[in-house]
């Protein structure tokens, strides 16, 4: 029902950790399909030997065209499709984001993520203008410490004139364990940002609210 | 809240022509394709003692082994690394 693409051309941001994040949160709430366009297969890893909450559908499929038949068909299944990409410009990532309904582009707060965040939204711009639809694209600021290079690079995504959510995940501990045990954070600072994240993401359309939302 | 978007998703077919349009230049996400050989080889570097050390430093810290350290480095600075050269092949680790 929603394709939502997790994808920079940077890598190191954060993708994988913030599809853990969501993919552990939504499962079991919802009908969710992660694909794993990565060729690294981090969150395959992940789903096959860390997680432990409710199940999920995962494919790791890196080839642009067997991905773009793969996301079309799930779309057609799934709440939520979630996939993950590769942190660099590549074809996978490039049709992903041109079949999103929403394309997340994390980005720590030094020049090279902020601007290669600006490069992906850019990206994203011209993929929807080809595509003749409209695929929003959010900026998440990610790993922000309260130090005056995040605030630098908060003003510098607003300057660019980048849409930024207002949600931020923090340099958590509890974020980077997430890897390793496999759960969502259920307490604590982690938890509140990762409610306030999905709360934004609801309210952009981008993640259905619960099953009974999902359109017909 | 808004409603969900409506499904104007392009067709697979469209999409790939889309993607191959707007973006021309993009590589393949996968280099080397599923399946196919992927020998192992070495590579040796000649660096400062200073580097080492803050290699190993970064190792011990982590729980690492250096070569995890550096490929782990690499990808997140978007080379390609083969997912083996991802795992850590330990014997501590695979208890």
């Amino acid at each position: 029902m929603s394709v939502l693409v997790v994808a920079s051309s940077k890598g190191g941001p954060g993708k994988t950790t913030i599809c853990q994040i969501i993919a552990s949160s939504v499962a079991g709430k919802l009908s969710l399909v992660v694909l794993d366009a990565d060729p690294t297969q981090a969150l395959t890893r992940w789903a096959t030997n860390a997680y432990e909450g409710p199940p999920f559908e995962t494919h790791a499929e890196a080839d642009e065209t067997r991905l773009a038949h793969l996301i079309a068909q799930k779309a057609e299944v799934a709440d939520l499709v979630l996939i993950d990409t590769a942190g660099f410009g590549n074809r996978a990532a490039t049709v992903a984001m041109t079949s999103a309904d929403g394309v997340l582009v994390p980005s720590l707060a030094g020049e090279a993520d902020v601007t290669e965040a600006e490069k992906t939204v850019k990206l994203v711009g011209a993929l929807a203008q080809a595509a003749r639809r409209d695929i929003p694209a959010r900026v998440l600021l990610n790993r922000v410490r309260k130090t005056n290079l995040a605030r630098h690079a908060s003003k510098e995504i607003t300057t660019a004139g980048l849409p930024r959510l207002e949600a931020a995940l923090s340099d958590l501990v509890a974020f980077g364990e997430i890897s390793y045990s496999g759960r969502a954070p259920d307490t604590g600072p982690a938890s509140v940002e990762t409610a306030a994240l999905l709360e934004e993401l609801r309210d952009l359309g981008w993640l259905p609210a619960s099953r009974n939302d999902v359109q017909p | 809240m808004k409603p969900p978007l409506k499904s104007r998703r392009p067709s697979p077919e469209d999409a790939l022509a889309i993607a191959s349009q707007a973006a021309p230049a993009q590589p393949p996400a996968q280099v080397v394709p599923a399946g196919r050989p992927d020998p192992r080889t070495t590579l040796n570097l000649r660096m400062r003692k200073s580097t080492v050390d803050a290699l190993e430093a970064a190792a011990k810290t982590r729980g690492l082994t250096l070569k995890l350290v550096v490929t782990q480095a690499l990808e997140a600075a978007g080379i390609q690394v083969a997912p083996p050269d991802l795992e850590d092949r330990t014997p501590k680790r695979r208890t």
